[in-house]
């Protein structure tokens, strides 16, 4: 009889650990979910940034009709992969495509600002700087995000392959979340130069 | 630079130094009630009379020493807590909101605020100005992560770059992220606390008589409760400081912004002990310890609240660096549209 209550005094110790575990884990899904978001917002934030850009450029650049274009279709690009994306969260391809498209909006942006260096009027123009700003910061703000998402990811994956709570992670399903690779060619990486 | 390395080592310390603090606020109590016996005993041997303790002699000395300690800390404290009252200081200071709509510079520093924010996933701080303070400086206040002010010199906002405002902008959201501008405040309170021990000991000892050395044995014990816990404060400052230097470094994955801020934080002090540049302004003794550079610091020593800068980049950097001149940046300085920017 006694044995008995040993067994349900560990099973029921076990089983508090495990939704302790689970919960845990939980939480730590969500976050990543959450920081995922905010690279979304950081996205449409940039999306939203670029016909104004475009705008005032267009005002000083009338012979660089060309590099504008580029920007306005790799906009067009971006928005319509992040609308995918956003429909199908889980679709690798999907995702693959987001961030191929943004990496060319990032680089024709950036083609778009050192063209724009050898206009000294667009320089000049203070709502130009101040779309400049807000272009550095929105780059910035996409990189932290990613930088957060990972971290996140990070923390989770520890979380999740940690043993004895391994177990729990292994038994519920709770895969390894994916990291965000840094992008791979040179110009990619840098963040469109901006110099007002 | 091993960011989580340091940061480690600065958390572990600052615990065993809260600790401390807590034994030195214990041990002020008993060494007030050493005292006093001390005394009684002494007038005991050198009366005729036969006096015998006092009825509850150590609860009524280790209980009023404690109300003392933990009334002035709560008085300190409370002060703090009501809402807005952080706002209502740094108003007094001469603070003001940013206004990112009028001046370029504040535009810029709202977005790094929030940049930073996003790298440290926590809620964006108010962000205020004090636009009369040309040394490079920044502090960070308020009780409450969720309430919290960074608070930027016109000097940073002229004399930095970008990357590393950013630098100082992520060590001061360290400071709120990791709760330091509550600990610094309870600490601070705690001290307050302790000097009232002190202040209690001047009054018994002025009502004349035998009162002069019983309040003698009292200002003594609450003087060395007093000093113990200044310097215990101002060491998990200088703790919570390297602790947000490398917070600065993780969040923003770059030393040299940070450094460049500690670099041409130097050179304005160089400037300042050649008498080149102003004198202090009158509130900063008041928050030394929330500041991101204290005058104090090149003093070094036990009452310090920031490490010597030197110490700080020679951290950052694996070796010592030298002082970067200062250039007013351009970028920032210009109006963000056709309102002048205000300062």
């Amino acid at each position: 009889m006694a044995t008995t209550w040993w067994v349900l005094a560990a099973l029921g110790v076990a089983l508090v650990w495990a939704v302790w575990v689970f919960n845990g884990l939980v939480q730590r899904r969500n976050r990543i979910a959450n920081a995922f978001g905010q690279i979304d917002v950081q996205l449409k934030r940039r999306h939203d940034l670029v016909p104004n850009l475009v705008e005032v450029a267009k005002r000083y650049l009338a012979h660089e009709a060309a590099t504008l274009e580029a920007v306005t279709r790799a906009r067009g690009a971006a928005v319509s992969a992040a609308g995918s994306v956003r429909q199908q969260p889980a679709d690798a391809q999907a995702l693959a495509q987001l961030a191929v498209a943004e990496a060319a909006l990032a680089g024709s942006l950036g083609r778009l600002m050192v063209v724009a260096e050898a206009y000294p009027e667009l320089k000049a123009d203070a709502t130009m700087r101040s779309l400049g700003e807000e272009l550095t910061s929105t780059e910035n703000r996409i990189g932290f995000a990613r930088q957060a998402y990972n971290d996140e990811a990070l923390a989770y994956n520890d979380a999740a392959a940690r043993f004895p709570d391994l177990v729990v992670a292994r038994l519920l399903g709770f895969l390894p979340a994916t990291m965000l690779q840094a992008t791979q060619s040179e110009a990619e990486r840098q963040a469109p130069r901006v110099a007002f | 630079m091993r960011i989580f390395e340091h940061q480690d080592a600065a958390r572990s310390r600052t615990l065993r130094l809260v600790l401390l603090f807590i034994l030195a606020v214990a041990a002020t109590a008993a060494a007030v009630h050493a005292a006093l016996w001390l005394c009684w005993q002494l007038l005991d041997a050198l009366l005729p009379l036969e006096l015998g303790l006092p009825h509850r002699f150590l609860a009524v000395n280790i209980g009023v020493t404690l109300l003392l300690v933990l009334g002035g800390w709560w008085i300190e404290t409370s002060n703090l807590a009501l809402p807005g009252g952080t706002e209502r200081l740094l108003r007094r200071i001469g603070a003001r909101e940013a206004r990112p709509g009028s001046s370029a510079a504040e535009q810029r520093l709202c977005n790094i605020v929030e940049e930073v924010c996003i790298a440290a996933h926590m809620p964006c701080p108010e962000v205020m100005v004090l636009p009369r303070v040309q040394a490079i400086n920044a502090l960070a206040a308020g009780l409450d992560p969720a309430a919290s002010v960074v608070v930027v010199t016109q000097g940073a906002l002229d004399w930095l770059t970008r990357d590393e405002l950013q630098g100082l902008v992520a060590h001061e959201c360290s400071h709120i992220h990791e709760g330091d501008t509550r600990l610094n405040t309870q600490l601070a309170g705690m001290v307050t606390g302790l000097e009232l021990v002190w202040r209690f000991g001047d009054q018994v000892r002025e009502r004349g008589g035998l009162a002069v050395l019983f309040g003698s044995a009292i200002m003594a014990m609450g003087s060395f409760g007093w000093w113990a816990g200044r310097a215990l404060q101002a060491a998990v400052a200088r703790q919570r400081e390297l602790l947000a230097d490398a917070r600065a470094v993780q969040w923003t994955r770059s030393r040299d912004g940070l450094g460049g801020v500690l670099r041409k934080a130097l050179t304005q002090q160089q400037q300042s002990a050649a008498g080149a540049a102003g004198t202090d302004p009158a509130w900063k003794p008041v928050l030394q310890h929330l500041l991101l550079v204290s005058g104090a610091a090149e003093r070094g020593g036990w009452l310090a609240a920031h490490p010597p800068l030197a110490l700080r980049i020679q951290r950052l950097y694996g070796r010592a660096m030298p002082a970067l001149p200062l250039q007013a940046d351009g970028a920032a300085t210009q109006p963000a549209d056709l309102t002048p920017a205000t300062a």
